[in-house]
């Protein structure tokens, strides 16, 4: 190896200040700032309030709680849904499919499209009384299945997970994709000549070796759900009522109320979920790459 | 040879940004020396010689303009689009969803990147509670010639500590009335709902026709708090001198027994499906068309919307009258509404002016006025612009007590209770799905009025 070609560590320093002042720093004072009343009218004079904040948000009549519930609900289970399907989507497309490349395009699409056109679009097909699905539906005389997509407290969480997973399947599937590639074909073909099933083959031979790929979409897909504000800001604002509210609109409403301590007490509540889900992810699938 | 190439494309590039820089600097006198000339040419055509000048002094500017939804309309196009011509501007008009915009406002301001204008639900105490710091954020239009066209009822919601901020040009109509389909009402054997009991009378009958008896748009994020806030009379009838103990903090929302009644009967109302088989999901889209199809008989709106739904192509005659839930007979005395504010921190504060300015002409008052569907009349000192009031809101009013007509609706006579609009839409929508009592709406918008108290420093919260 040349060694004039390897950087020296030096050149750490510049990505290493920026990451501090623009991340780091923020982060901190975030942190500091939810001990504080800061707010719109503070005009810089902050006190400390000490644990008021998150007392606030844990007692308060409001049901932040409930947020927060809906925040871990959501992240759980919109990676079920877009995980399950995108392995299965990944392993189909993976075989010799005809146009496979053509699939894999119409599926990734969805995921590059921004969330406000996704939310526009998915709020009008979803109306009750003139959207597309329930026209459908009546047209093909399944009227009985017609719902409340949006406004319906049994449905909308269905329907927002529903519309995240429409967005995010093919981005996990890529993923998968690119992991399935990885994989040697001797060992489904020697797996096959033992007589192994598709099942059999998925359970010893596709998943240890997709770990990685299930470990890199894991911890994306528990961030993205930790954080998850977009989709929902758009397709339902925390409504009907308050059932769709999660940590980050919470957070949102009380930094746009001037209630800047509060706010900032919420995203370090996420900051902490966050860092919890993450490391034990981590360590979960590191100990299963060791065992392998 | 290639980093020669990128060196000298760059130098180049740089040369041409230096030239272009000196070329605009010394290009902008010789446009202000030719726009005197225009102005004297269009003096000698007695045309407007300050925006003519004006022309020249902003040509090729951009001005920025944030607004919830239904606040700048189609009516505004004719005159923006004259003030675009007059000055050789751009106006960037940002339409806001209504339930975002509280927002999206509020988090602008505070960081700093606000828009040129922006517009706020405005009454007498909104400007400290909503803009929280008017000083700091708002122009100072004082001394501006346009503030005799505002009606003095209106100047509280404009101005703050003595200097004038906003302008607010709105209808002077009863605001937010039921509007109902009297050919309908006839055919049923019915007269407008003047107590609860007739209301849900009137609502059985509607609804056996296969007709939405009193429509309301739930997804906008705003429409279902009219039908609590627009009653304020008859809460202060029922507590003389609440108004007065809930601005001092001495009353609370919760366990008012009136506000309790109303919204049982809210909720009673929307689980019958009088409001609509998805009435939390709905929007005002086709609310003209509606009406005009006898789709729906009753929605609260303004009595210009009589004339939408004319123009609509409904044949059947419409009428207007109160909200009667809590049997409430008290007119929606409303002195405030959407008003706009200049931004302090706007690259074009001049610009903003002349905006101001332009608005507040006879001919821009009465575009605005006659492109508006749902307008009958605008609230201004000017006597050349040409209302058209309604024969059915001259009806109303004549009909209503004066000593009824005093009591203004209460996000308007009360502190902090508009900036909880939005979050009480929310919670009454909570309520209707049962995920709340009726009681934890009015704590929560004490709760909220407390913390928009604190913000804004109000000794009476401390």
């Amino acid at each position: 190896m040349n060694k004039k070609k390897v950087y020296p560590y030096w050149f750490l320093i510049i990505p290493l200040i920026l990451y501090g002042v623009f991340f780091l720093l923020p982060s901190i004072l975030g942190i500091f700032y939810s001990f504080t009343d800061w707010n719109a009218r503070s005009m810089g004079e902050v006190s400390f309030v000490g644990l008021q904040n998150y007392i606030e948000i844990f007692t308060s009549d409001k049901n932040y709680l409930s947020g927060i519930g809906h925040t871990l609900m959501f992240t759980i289970v919109s990676n079920i849904v877009k995980l399950v399907p995108a392995l299965f989507l990944a392993i189909m497309l993976q075989e010799g499919l005809k146009g496979k490349n053509f699939y894999r395009t119409i599926l990734y699409l969805p995921s590059i499209l921004p969330f406000v056109i996704i939310g526009i679009t998915f709020k009008s097909v979803l109306n009750y009384d003139n959207g597309l699905l329930n026209g459908f539906l009546d047209m093909v005389h399944l009227g009985f299945l017609k719902q409340k997509w949006l406004s319906d407290l049994n449905v909308v969480w269905g329907s927002v997970i529903g519309v995240d997973a429409w967005r995010g399947i093919g981005y996990v599937m890529t993923i998968f994709v690119a992991g399935l590639g990885a994989i040697p074909k001797t060992y489904y073909e020697a797996a096959q000549i033992d007589g192994a099933s598709f099942w059999q083959r998925l359970k010893s031979i596709t998943l240890p070796m997709l770990t990685g790929s299930i470990m890199i979409n894991l911890v994306f897909g528990i961030t993205y759900g930790l954080k998850v504000f977009d989709i929902i800001y758009v397709l339902t604002n925390g409504g009907p009522g308050h059932a769709t509210e999660v940590v980050t609109t919470y957070s949102y409403q009380l930094y746009a109320d001037g209630a800047y301590g509060m706010s900032t007490a919420f995203n370090t509540v996420l900051l902490i979920l966050t860092a919890i889900a993450g490391i034990f992810v981590v360590k979960m699938m590191s100990k299963k790459e060791v065992q392998q | 040879m290639k980093r020669k190439m990128i060196s000298a494309i760059l130098c180049c590039s740089m040369a041409a940004g230096m030239l272009a820089g000196c070329g605009s600097s010394s290009a902008a006198p010789a446009a202000s020396n030719a726009g005197s000339e225009t102005s004297e040419a269009s003096e000698a055509s007695q045309a407007a010689p300050a925006a003519s000048e004006a022309t020249q002094d902003f040509s090729g500017e951009e001005l920025s303009i944030l607004v919830s939804q239904d606040w700048m309309n189609d009516c505004w196009d004719d005159v923006i689009a004259e003030f675009e011509d007059t000055y050789d501007v751009t106006v960037d008009l940002q339409t806001i969803p209504a339930d975002q915009y509280d927002d999206t406002l509020q988090t602008k301001l505070t960081t700093d990147s606000c828009t040129d204008i922006f517009w706020i639900q405005s009454n007498p105490f909104a400007i400290s509670s909503v803009i929280v710091d008017p000083e700091k954020y708002c122009i100072d239009m004082t001394g501006e010639a346009w503030e005799s066209v505002i009606p003095e009822a209106r100047l509280s919601s404009c101005t703050y500590n003595d200097k004038l901020y906003g302008l607010q040009l709105w209808t002077n109509s009863p605001e937010y009335v039921l509007v109902y389909n009297k050919t309908l009402f006839g055919e049923l054997g019915l007269e407008a709902p003047k107590t609860y009991a007739e209301l849900k009378a009137a609502c059985e009958k509607i609804s056996a026709q296969g007709i939405t008896p009193w429509f309301i748009a739930g997804s906008e994020g705003w429409v279902q708090a009219l039908a609590f806030f627009q009653i304020g009379g008859v809460y202060e009838e029922a507590q003389p001198g609440l108004y007065e103990a809930l601005n001092n903090n001495t009353a609370t929302f919760a366990d008012n027994e009136k506000m309790l009644e109303v919204l049982n009967q809210f909720k009673e109302l929307s689980d019958a499906g009088y409001f609509g088989a998805d009435w939390i999901g709905a929007t005002n889209a086709n609310l003209d068309n509606d009406f005009a199809d006898r789709k729906i008989a009753m929605a609260m709106a303004n009595p210009g919307e009589i004339s939408a739904i004319k123009e609509a192509g409904a044949e059947d005659e419409f009428g207007i009258c109160l909200i009667p839930l809590g049997d409430n007979d008290t007119y929606p005395t409303n002195p405030a509404g959407p008003t706009m504010f200049g931004y302090n921190g706007s690259e074009h504060p001049e610009l903003v002016k002349e905006f101001f300015r332009f608005c507040t002409t006879t001919e821009s008052l009465q575009s605005i006025l006659d492109k508006h569907t749902n307008w009958t009349n605008i609230a201004v000192n000017d006597e050349n612009v040409e209302q058209h009031w309604l024969p059915q809101e001259e009806e109303l009013i004549s009909a209503i007590d004066t000593a009824k007509q005093q009591t203004p609706v209460l996000q308007t006579g009360t502190k902090y209770t508009n900036d909880s609009w939005g979050k009480f839409c929310e919670d009454m929508i909570a309520y209707c799905q049962g995920s709340m009592e009726a009681n934890d709406v009015l704590k929560n918008m004490d709760s909220n009025r407390a913390e928009s108290a604190k913000v804004a420093a109000d000794e009476n919260w401390k």
